[in-house]
This record gives C-alpha cells, structure tokens and sequence, in this order.
C-alpha cells in the first residue's frame, strides 16, 4: 500500500467521521439545523462515494457522488426558500 | 512524480484533520450559546473548504471548483432561512408576529396548564338547598 491509498482511506474515515457529527446536529430542536445537517450528511457521503470509487475502480459511483451534490444542493435550496418565505 | 504523491498525500490528510476537527467541534458546541446555529454553519464552511482541498488533492479539480461555488449558497440560504423563520433573538419583528398569531389563534377549547391547575385547586361550591342537582342513572340490560 502506498501513501496516497493511506491518506484516502484516512479522509474517508474523516467523512464518515463528519457523516455522523452531522447526523447527531441534525437532531437538535431548530429546523434549520435538522436542514444543514441533512445537507452536510448527503455532502459527505458523495464525497466519500468519491474517494471510494478512486480507491476501487468503481466508476458508476462518481455518478452517484454527482447527482446527491446537484440534488442535495438543490433540494437545500429549495427548503430553505420555503422556510424563509414571508407570509 | 514521487514528489506529486507526497504533495497529493499531504493535502489529503490535512484536510482529513481539517474535517475532523470541523465534526468535533459541532457537536462540542454549547446548546444555548447565543447564535449557536450561525456558528455551526460557519464550522460547516470550515468543513466544505476542507473538502475542496481533498478534491484538488485527488485530482478532481473540476468538481472542486463546483463544489467551491455551490455550497456557499447552501450555508447562505439556511442562515437566511433561520433569520426568517426561528431567529426570534435577532430578528425583532418575528417576536412580534409570533404574539399576533398567538392572539389571533386563541381556541376556546384549549387551556394553559397553568389555568386547569388553577382551577383544580378552586373548591367547586353546590348549592343543593332547593334540590335543583340531582343525579341518575340508567340501566340497560342486554335484552333490551
């Protein structure tokens, strides 16, 4: 194993790492937080789809990665408007 | 070339740390610090700006330069969204509204807690002088 696949593999633990965090603040009582920490959670794992699928030569999963970030992004977006609107 | 994998490695595993530290830290915050959700939102920019250095470093440098313009938004349209919507600390006239519908919205049906105690304390007084109260009952029986 090189270094390269080593530090790889440690920034997958870090995502997965963050996944979790992220899942945890999603809890909290505001539903602005449950919002951020759906995105981050979704933002981390096609990160991580990412890494994996560099790591192992799969390559479907940089698909994946790329339409949970544009989905992701604009669902975010979209629930965001809907919150903040004025009555 | 031995020299880009060690400058590729290198990224990588500071952003790694990076992106630790940016987990520890949202979950480490205190609950009812003031601003707490626009704080967490900026360790989450710690996070994203962490991640699009991992990306340079794999070499996926258009992605990146997506994900650097993206996700800003994102942080952007929640703390935006929170102002507007639960931000009662900042954002004076939210207050003011949540009194007016609370006003507006009062049910002759539901009670405070406060009140139903209040009145299970109350000893109920009945005036059974001139035999106006009087109870029944009714039996039905399964024939009938």
């Amino acid at each position: 194993m090189d270094i390269l696949f080593i530090s790889r593999f440690f920034v997958v633990i870090a995502l997965i790492i963050m996944m979790l965090a992220s899942l945890r603040v999603s809890a909290y009582k505001y539903a602005s937080t449950g919002l951020f920490g759906c995105s981050v959670a979704v933002l981390a794992f096609a990160i991580a789809l990412i890494f994996i699928g560099d790591m192992y030569n799969i390559k479907f999963s940089f698909d994946i990665a790329l339409s949970l970030i544009f989905f992701g992004f604009v669902g975010t977006i979209a629930f965001a408007m809907t919150m903040g609107e004025e009555n | 070339m031995y020299i880009i994998q060690y400058i590729q490695s290198f990224l990588l595993i500071i952003s790694a740390i990076f992106i630790i530290i940016a987990a520890i830290g949202i979950i480490s915050l205190n609950k009812d610090m003031k601003n707490v959700v626009y704080a967490r939102i900026h360790i989450i920019g710690i996070f994203d700006m962490s991640v699009v250095l991992a990306l340079i470093g794999l070499g996926e440098y258009l992605l990146a330069g997506i994900y650097f313009i993206l996700v800003p938004f994102t942080a952007h349209a929640i703390a935006y969204a929170y102002y507007k919507s639960e931000d009662t600390l900042n954002n004076k006239s939210l207050e003011d509204k949540i009194k007016e519908e609370e006003d507006i919205t009062e049910n002759p049906f539901i009670f405070s807690k406060e009140d139903i105690q209040k009145a299970e304390k109350e000893d109920l007084v009945v005036d059974t002088s001139d035999g106006a109260l009087s109870l029944s009952t009714l039996k039905i029986s399964e024939d009938e």
